[in-house]
């Protein structure tokens, strides 16, 4: 059976990749599928998937640190790497030489592409279907398609769905073709109205009904102020703070909240849960902050996208418009169309425009009317031009890029090149 | 100059996820800089047209479903909309907008979306998507992109490619090198060029402005403005025409 599995696995995703490739042959040859059952049976708290357009990582990372809190020990998946090669060969990676895993629960941030058939092999007790946002097309070409593989995924957990009520797609979940029971978490109405755009989940243009099915949310953000957010746990107030400002971390935690909670059952602790988010660090490029040279007092706020929704969710999310700014867009983001999508209100200026799509994203500024300093598109001569403007007034730059370009500035600031395993 | 420049953007909700915003802000900032007022009408689903002149009408891309929700209200306001093409106003449709201005699209299921009949050309869907930076020559210089999609464009009789591909797929006929890409009917264009296209190649936005406004015995007057987006244009046009001969991305990206 696990090798029909795999091999059904392995199927899937040659017809993804439109042809023959080595990755069937790579996944029964090297990875043992007949496995990879076996072990993820062996987590006492069982195996955890999110998924979602955006949000996946730093999510998996709130979860983690919300069941160690709790005092379990957590196996997660290298940030980025869901998709099933990187999944089970992180698995495989952390089992011992006689097939047993050391951790007590597994949570996996696994690609909507995989989930149903990585679910049949891996039996996730919990999924997590965080939101349908309009991401860079070209990957499954139409958002309602990537919508169904995250509510067909879902039908495979065993104990729990936890469900954005606040996103038009999932909000209506057909909760009878379920195996487990449907767990709803969101915003409170006047948060996502108070929000310059809402939540940008993406629209439902199959049905009649366009914009969310009325739910009620188990978990709900119903105060944020800054980083520290209150969350309605069943009835609780659980006050946290988010690794980095806006609205959107704050309905992830609550997701990460209602996850956690599905997970342990009664050994779930409101005291224990904020704590966790106590001691998370920012992921990379989610709020990270690295001094601008070493030595210098003054930092970098990295503020990462990779699509509209992210990009005009962390906008939406600034205080105020920021003092230095360098916006950055590679080739690692093919078609940038939709920066015509985005409002760029949130900011007055750019000091630096770099990247290889330093022209095109320039244009769009221009087109926006928000002036642009500088357009560079070398990136290391970028980040000499933003060192060489003078202090700000909060000792901070904000730093806009798509995730490669991230990588890069971390780099040139002197900071580590590989994204590791989040602890 | 009080003239005011009425451009109507269709179902912006649902056709509106590849930037299409972005060949409307073309439309309207570049009047604005001729010296000229603006007035933008979106049209959603179960809204009317407005009354009147119309002398801008966009309509943008969007996933097939959303084809299948705006076809009925589409084809309610057929006669009006066949009068504004009749009219010689200014039309410009992207993917999936021009195909139901078409004469429809046949899905890879078989199933037949009906079009307007307003555009000489009817599509079909295949597996094999064309994704990637596209180049192609026409009448108003190079046209340069990003195409994603995986639409045929047959022609009818008599009708033509607007350009012809040096890189990238192109929507007619065998994709590559030599297919076309848009077409022309009067002051209606139809594309499959992203970008969005028009920021990209202000020389073909001002093609059509320039047609537009002598409709209304206007000419168009190009200003340092202009001459400061065009200058960013060619900085993102050169770049893109370097890459796309040597770009290849796959449909996903694993
Ligand atoms: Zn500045």
């Amino acid at each position: 059976m696990p090798a029909i599995a795999a091999g059904k696995l392995a199927r899937w995703a040659t017809r993804l990749r439109g042809g023959g490739s080595a990755f069937p042959g790579y996944l029964t040859n090297r990875l043992a599928p007949s496995l990879l059952p076996t072990l993820a049976g062996q987590f006492p708290y069982g195996v955890l998937f999110v998924l979602g357009s955006n949000g996946k990582t730093t999510t998996t990372h709130m979860i983690s640190e919300v069941l160690r809190a709790h005092g379990l020990t957590v196996f997660t998946n290298p940030t980025g790497a869901n998709l099933p090669q990187g999944v089970t060969s992180a698995l495989l990676a952390d089992a011992t030489l006689t097939g047993r895993v050391r951790a007590d629960v597994a949570v996996l941030e696994v690609d909507e592409g995989y989930a149903a058939d990585l679910a049949d092999v891996l039996s996730p007790r919990v999924i997590v279907a965080l939101n349908v946002q309009i991401d860079q097309l070209y990957r499954f070409f139409e958002t309602e398609r990537v919508a169904d593989m995250m509510l067909d995924a879902a039908t495979r957990a065993s104990h729990e769905v936890i469900v954005n009520r606040d996103d038009p797609y999932l909000s209506k979940i057909d909760e009878t073709g379920l195996r487990g029971r449907a767990v709803f978490f969101g915003a409170s109405a006047a948060l996502v109205q108070a929000s310059a755009h809402g939540l940008v989940n993406a629209t439902d243009t199959r049905s009649e009904q366009a914009g969310i099915a009325a739910r009620a949310a188990e978990v709900e953000v119903v105060a944020t102020s800054g980083r520290n957010v209150t969350i309605d746990f069943r009835g609780t107030p659980i006050d946290i703070m988010l690794p980095a400002r806006g609205l959107h971390y704050a309905v992830d935690a609550a997701a990460a909240l209602a996850a956690a909670s599905g997970v342990l059952g009664e050994r779930f602790e409101p005291a224990a849960a904020a704590a966790g988010f106590g001691a998370m660090a920012p992921a990379y490029g989610r709020g990270e902050v690295i001094p601008l040279a070493p030595g210098r007092d003054d930092v970098v706020e990295f503020v990462m996208f990779k699509n509209a929704p992210s990009l005009q969710l962390n906008l939406d999310a600034l205080e105020a418009a920021p003092e230095r700014v360098l916006m950055a867009i590679d080739e690692g983001t093919p078609d940038i169309s939709w920066i015509y999508d985005v409002d760029f209100d949130a900011l007055d200026h750019v000091d630096v425009v770099s990247g290889e799509k330093a022209h095109q994203v320039a244009l769009r500024l221009a087109y926006a009317g928000v002036p642009v300093g500088t357009v560079e598109p070398d990136v290391a001569k970028a980040v000499e031009l933003m060192r060489a403007l003078p202090a700000t007034a909060n000792g901070r730059q904000s730093w806009l890029v798509n995730y490669e370009i991230m990588m890069q500035g971390r780099r040139l600031l002197g900071h580590g090149d590989q994204e590791v395993a989040r602890r | 100059m009080s003239e005011t420049m009425r451009i109507v953007q269709l179902y912006p909700e649902l056709l509106g996820v590849t930037g299409d915003r972005g060949n409307v802000a073309v439309f309207e900032t570049r009047l604005r800089a001729a010296g000229l007022d603006v007035e933008t009408v979106r049209v959603g689903v179960g809204e009317p047209l407005p009354d009147g002149g119309i002398d801008v009408l966009v309509i943008g891309n969007g996933p097939l479903s959303a084809m299948r929700r705006v076809a009925p209200d589409l084809h309610a306001k057929r006669e009006v909309i066949a009068a504004i093409f009749s009219a010689g106003s200014l039309v410009f449709a992207v993917g999936a907008g021009a195909e139901l201005l078409s004469r429809g699209t046949t899905t890879i299921e078989g199933e037949h979306l009906a079009g307007l009949d307003l555009f000489p050309f009817a599509v079909t869907r295949s597996r094999e998507r064309r994704v990637g930076y596209i180049v192609a020559e026409s009448e108003h210089g190079q046209i340069v992109g990003f195409e994603d999609h995986a639409a045929t464009w047959h022609l009818d009789a008599g009708a033509a490619a607007l350009a012809t591909v040096t890189a990238g797929g192109g929507s007619i006929g065998v994709p590559g090198a030599g297919a076309g890409e848009s077409i022309r009917v009067g002051e209606a264009y139809a594309t499959n060029v992203q970008g969005p296209a028009l920021p990209l190649n202000p020389e073909w936005a001002d093609a059509m402005l320039t047609a537009a406004l002598a409709r209304r015995g206007i000419d168009y007057a190009r200003t340092r403005e202009h001459e400061r987006l065009d200058a960013l244009a060619r900085g993102a046009r050169e770049r893109i025409i370097a890459l796309a001969r040597v770009t290849q991305i796959t449909a996903i990206g694993l």
